[in-house]
């Protein structure tokens, strides 16, 4: 038993290493091993939150993203080669199934280098839009920066994103500006509620071919916000993929680099950027994570939620229509190294649904009180006017958040016969009580004349 | 009223009546309406027995009883549902045990029941309306 024990210990102790809530093992595609070195300080940043990197050759016979038919990698990160194809190992369908399995994938593309048909397909599939041909690059006659790119144009300044929504948190807000170089930039179709933009282009940007020969672009492939530089996706089982435009965005070239802004000397923060995108994608941050539920009877005496993890939840199993019922939640958001109470956007709120097939109600969850590392959010309510099994369910989805569904279910019952008011307590229903005894008290003389009157009646028939 | 007493008093009427039509044409036609009435009336208090005549204003008393209730149900509304329902079907069903009782011991349809005494079908009367009643008070909670 105690070598089980501290076997257990061994392996809380080897999650608590990981920043990540999803696992440690990081497998980092890069074909050129030389090209290790530029992306040095990315990498070792990664090893310092505490992840256990593999670089491998796209073309190396041992690489593999599952074994045993289980993931062999918690995250993955495709630098990009020189090579037009990813290999056996890395087509679209098994990174999808590699999501399909919740293993997280950042994809970096670069004008300087084809993108592996793989990585197209895999794109195409989430409805990220690339332009087509090889060498197309996003370019913005106002943002650049006029010391690495006076003539071309092609190294975008920008600020760090604001908040995708006002209902949306920001988990990418920075100081300072970011230095996108020759990006390739995609379009997001408008379909897809998983797909989100991380970094818009500019206004003024727009995305061409520097191959082509004529001196106006015709047709580009798209301009302004349309483009996105960096994207991110989502999925159902919150499995996400980032699309980082330029791949050397992550170099150590340009992670704090003097560039020039309009005249104005400014110093790139592409290191903190950086941070920010790889702590998202290897679900670092937005994370959301549901502790207990408790939902009881109110009877007017409010019970405390007890978010030890020893107690197990002990909720009733069933209610009636019509009754008061409190509810609360314990939600977690984990923030680098640490669960934190949850706090939403401000013009956000988590909702519960009480719901059979489609809710009856649908309720704004208020915070009612904290502990260290959880928010408990409360709703009271009446069940409705209807018997059956019901849901208490919590589906809250958002960007950048990954997926809460959460579902409770009891019976709501209907009265039963002795739950009902008695009918002298309901005043309309006076005048029928009267009405029945009247017609009884009537009934009882009617039967005493009758009985009384029974001789005369007798003689009546005899003098007939 | 039941039709088989009324057959006998609208008879002796009309008898009555062609005895005099001249005068009825002469006279308007609202006293003529007024003989007719007031003849079936003293004739119906002549010929109905006694028994019969309680049985008759039993069934007025249930009649205005369930009338005022149901006008209140109208003006109201039917907010306990089951209480109209019971107070009204109490009265509505008084009344049929009620005329049932009326038929069986009526001396005039003595020969459509010769094998029920009236102390057998007054004990059926009581036994349906104590039923009836039980019902009623059960389902008003």
């Amino acid at each position: 038993m105690r070598w089980l024990l501290s076997l257990f210990l061994l392996g809380v102790a080897a999650c608590v290493s990981a920043l990540s809530v999803s696992g440690s093992r990081l497998l980092v595609v890069l074909e050129d091993e030389g090209e290790r070195e530029k992306y040095g300080v990315f990498l070792g940043d990664l090893s310092d939150r505490g992840f256990h990197t593999t670089i491998q050759s796209p073309k190396s016979d041992k690489l593999s993203l599952f074994q045993h038919g289980e993931r062999a990698y918690d995250h993955v990160i495709i630098l990009p080669g020189k090579s037009k194809g990813l290999g056996p190992a890395l087509t679209a369908n098994q990174l999808l199934d590699f999501m399909k399995k919740e293993g997280n994938v950042l994809v970096t593309l670069s004008s300087d280098h084809a993108t592996p048909t793989a990585v197209q397909s895999l794109l195409l599939e989430l409805d990220i839009s690339i332009p087509s041909d090889k060498g197309a690059l996003v370019v913005d006659h106002f943002n650049y920066d006029s010391a690495s790119a006076a003539e071309k144009h092609d190294v975008l300044l920008l600020p760090f994103p604001k908040a995708l929504r006002p209902d949306v948190k920001n988990y990418f807000a920075g100081e300072g500006v970011i230095a996108v170089p020759r990006a390739v930039g995609q379009t997001l179709g408008n379909e897809s509620p998983l797909i989100e933009p991380i970094l818009r282009a500019p206004n003024t940007a727009y995305s061409y071919n520097p191959k082509d020969e004529a001196d106006i672009v015709e047709d580009p492939f798209a301009t302004g916000e349309q483009l996105t530089i960096v994207s991110a996706m989502q999925a159902h089982n919150s499995a996400r993929l980032t699309v980082v435009g330029a791949a050397e965005i992550l170099q150590n070239g340009w992670f704090a680099e003097k560039a020039t802004l309009s005249g104005k000397a400014v110093k790139t923060a592409n290191r903190e950027f950086a941070k920010k995108v790889s702590q998202w994608t290897f679900k670092e941050t937005g994370v959301l994570k549901v502790g207990k539920l408790l939902h009881y009877l109110d009877e007017g005496v409010s019970k405390k939620l007890n978010t030890s993890l020893s107690i197990p939840e002990h909720n009733p199993t069933i209610y009636r229509i019509k009754q008061d019922v409190a509810f609360q939640v314990e939600i977690s958001e984990y923030s680098g190294d640490h669960l934190a109470p949850f706090i939403p956007a401000s013009s956000d709120s988590v909702q519960l649904e009480f719901s059979m097939l489609s809710p009856f109600h649908r309720l704004n969850l208020t915070p009612i009180s904290q502990t260290a590392n959880s928010t408990i959010f409360g709703v009271s309510f009446k069940t409705p006017d209807q018997h059956g099994i019901f849901n208490f369910r919590i589906n809250y989805r958002r960007p950048f958040l990954t997926n809460i569904d959460e579902k409770r279910q009891v019976t709501v019952r209907h009265f039963a016969h002795d739950e009902w008011p008695r009918s002298w307590q309901i005043s309309g229903a006076w005048v029928w009580i009267g009405g029945i005894w009247v017609t009884i008290v009537g009934w009882v003389a009617f039967v005493a004349v009758w009985l009384y009157s029974a001789p005369t009646e007798r003689s009546v028939k005899k003098t007939q | 009223m039941a039709p088989k007493t009324r057959q006998p008093a609208q008879s002796t009427a009309s008898a009555s009546s062609t005895s005099a039509p001249a005068r009825s044409n002469k006279s308007s036609g609202s006293l003529d309406a007024q003989d007719i009435v007031q003849s079936v009336w003293s004739n119906y208090l002549k010929k109905t027995p006694q028994r019969v005549k309680l049985l008759d204003s039993f069934m007025a008393f249930l009649v205005v009883v369930g009338a005022l209730q149901f006008l209140y149900c109208l003006i109201v509304g039917n907010f306990p549902f089951n209480a109209f329902l019971s107070g009204f079907s109490a009265t509505v069903g008084q009344f049929v045990l009620t005329a049932s009782l009326r038929i069986q011991t009526n001396p005039e349809n003595k020969a459509d029941f010769e094998s029920i005494s009236h102390e057998r079908a007054f004990a059926d009367f009581v036994l349906g309306s104590l039923l009836l009643h039980f019902f009623c008070i059960n389902f008003i909670n």
